[in-house]
């Protein structure tokens, strides 16, 4: 039991010595993740929108593989992104292996079928009337999709807290992609694993505390935008 | 402005719209009206480009309007107004400059101007999502106006709004529509909302369009039964033409024999119908120069809209609409003795099939 006041102690007083490894660490990790959620949003918001309305053929086939999608485990995506990045790799001449781009990209494979499958469930659950309304205001397709996805902006900004939500606790694919390498790719999940064996529960303790206020803050800023649309009733 | 011709758009519950030819010119406010389930709504949408029909063809503004490419073209010269306002979750100025925006253009002159015509200025920095129904019903107006359309489609345009705020917003379309001289196609079950806007008014029934022409025509000239059921003739009697001189048929129907002013031949199998607002009831056996002239029993007296409505007693089964005075002068009550009298020009026969 003393062992582990004795840690979160440490810990406390790494975080607030401003212990710069943290610092540089926490910046690494919220960078990558945040980066990767926002492509994911980019790509995701509209894709899942165009699914949603649709009609082609295999699409509940394909809105199956986008939900299954939604629990594809990080070691597996970081295995195929290595593999794709590797140097004898189909894309091994973008030397991306082992660098931050080649972490984004392992995020955002694993944020993208979160928000794509949590964007055609919004865009799904719009009335087809409202849908067909603003279509009749003049709309095209894509600005019906996106009138009506600000409608459920909601829904949205709730499909952006569960796609970063999982990509800053991941660890299996930053580890395989990323390599844990200091100073270059180490992240706040990596670093918590690594220093866990190796038996710094201090460092463990103090970095595992940063991991759990990054999470919290970036939440709490996303909650309050979306709270923010939410009318007083 | 709409040339319809052969559409046939079906339902997988076996429900099909057919309707052979339809044409709506421009400047023309052009009403179809048909009880629930009619496919009025389906027809509106097909004409909005909401559904697509199996067959026939549809033309807009002189261009194919079942071809892609000319749908976003066509859908920007027209606005629709649903029975439902659908505002999006924002400011009501955000609302009605939504369709400019749509095209690419800032105009906040024009949605001064929309606003003004529906008198919801003072509401323009509201949430949409706060407003009564009236007010969202004036919302969508507006936003249906602010491009200046060539063309309205209007569905049930105030299908849920009590009767106060209904009278008050038809009144301002009417105005707003006919200063904009933009044709319009008006679809709804109610008939009175439909002889106050339009010029023409067609009957939709069980998915084929049954007559169309001018409203006082349909009204008092209904070509089939079922328009005539649609339309309010409440009196109709099989019968046979017994007589035919000069236009005035002798009609043998419900047991008497019964004048009315057509052109349908002796030996003719036909329907004999009768509006409510044409039978007259007295005390006295002078009919005033009617040729149909009843003894008759006073079934019930109901009340009816601002009338009452008097179920007779003839021989056959006839309903009366009466005014208040007229029921409290003459004491009608179920079981007294009247006379109920009607012109032959009134009455109105439909051929049948035997």
């Amino acid at each position: 039991m003393e062992f582990i006041l004795e840690g979160l102690r440490k810990g406390l007083h790494l975080i607030l010595s401003g212990n710069p490894e943290i610092f540089a660490i926490t910046r690494l990790s919220l960078s990558v993740s945040l980066l990767a959620t926002a492509l994911a949003v980019l790509a995701g918001v509209p894709l899942g929108g165009w699914i949603a309305v649709k009609k082609f053929p295999l699409k509940k086939l394909l809105i199956a593989l986008v939900n299954t999608g939604m629990g594809l485990p990080p070691v597996v995506a970081g295995l195929v992104v290595m593999l794709f990045l590797a140097r004898s790799g189909p894309l091994g001449f973008l030397d991306w292996l082992y660098t931050p781009k080649g972490m984004v990209i392992a995020q955002f494979i694993i944020a993208l079928p979160i928000i794509t499958a949590l964007s055609i469930s919004a865009m799904q659950s719009v009335d087809p009337k409202f849908y067909n309304q603003v279509l009749t205001l003049g709309a095209s397709d894509w600005q019906a999709i996106r009138v009506c996805l600000k409608e459920m902006r909601l829904t949205i900004v709730a499909a952006v807290i569960a796609g970063f939500g999982r990509l800053v606790a991941e660890v299996g694919a930053v580890m395989i992609v990323g390599g844990n390498i200091r100073h270059q790719t180490r992240m706040l999940t990596t670093a918590t694993v690594m220093e866990t064996q190796m038996g710094n529960f201090d460092m463990a303790i103090a970095i595992g505390l940063v991991l759990l206020a990054v999470g919290f803050i970036v939440n709490l800023a996303l909650t309050l935008i979306q709270q923010d649309k939410v009318l007083a009733r | 402005m709409i040339k319809l011709k052969d559409l046939r758009l079906g339902f997988d519950t076996g429900f099909t719209l057919s309707v052979d030819a339809l044409n709506i010119r421009g400047g023309e406010v052009f009403a179809i009206i048909g009880p629930n389930g009619a496919g009025k709504t389906t027809l509106l949408n097909a004409m909005a480009m909401l559904r697509r029909p199996e067959n026939g063809s549809l033309t807009i503004m002189g261009r194919d309007a079942l071809a892609p490419e000319n749908r976003l073209f066509l859908r920007r010269a027209m606005s629709v107004v649903f029975s439902q306002p659908y505002l999006v979750n924002d400011t009501v100025f955000a609302n009605v400059s939504l369709p400019l925006k749509l095209r690419g253009r800032v105009d906040r002159a024009a949605v001064d101007a929309a606003l003004e015509l529906f008198r919801i200025t003072h509401l323009k920095d509201r949430n949409a999502k706060t407003l009564s129904q009236g007010e969202s019903h004036r919302a969508a107006l507006a936003r249906a106006f602010v491009t200046q359309p060539r063309l309205l489609l209007l569905d049930e345009p105030f299908g849920s709004l009590d009767e106060r705020v209904k009278e008050s917003i038809s009144r301002d379309l009417r105005r707003v529509m006919k200063a904009s001289g933009a044709a319009a196609v008006l679809v709804t079950q109610d008939q009175e909302g439909a002889l106050t806007l339009c010029d023409t008014l067609a009957v939709l029934v069980n998915g084929r369009l049954l007559q169309q022409g001018e409203p006082q025509e349909i009204f008092s000239r209904p070509a089939s039964k079922e328009v005539a059921d649609f339309v309010g003739v409440e009196t109709i009697l099989p019968g046979r033409v017994v007589a035919n001189q000069d236009n005035l048929c002798t009609v043998a129907a419900g047991g008497k024999t019964l004048m009315a002013v057509s052109g349908c031949a002796e030996g003719d199998s036909v329907f004999f119908c009768l509006r409510p607002e044409d039978m007259s009831v007295s005390l006295n056996a002078d009919a005033g120069g009617r040729r149909n002239n009843f003894k008759s029993r006073v079934v019930s007296v109901a009340p009816w809209g601002l009338e009452y409505k008097v179920e007779l007693d003839c021989g056959f089964t006839a309903q009366a609409a009466v005014t208040k005075q007229l029921v409290d002068g003459l004491g009608l009550k179920p079981g007294c003795e009247v006379y109920a009298s009607f012109k032959a020009t009134a009455a109105h026969l439909i051929k049948r099939a035997i």
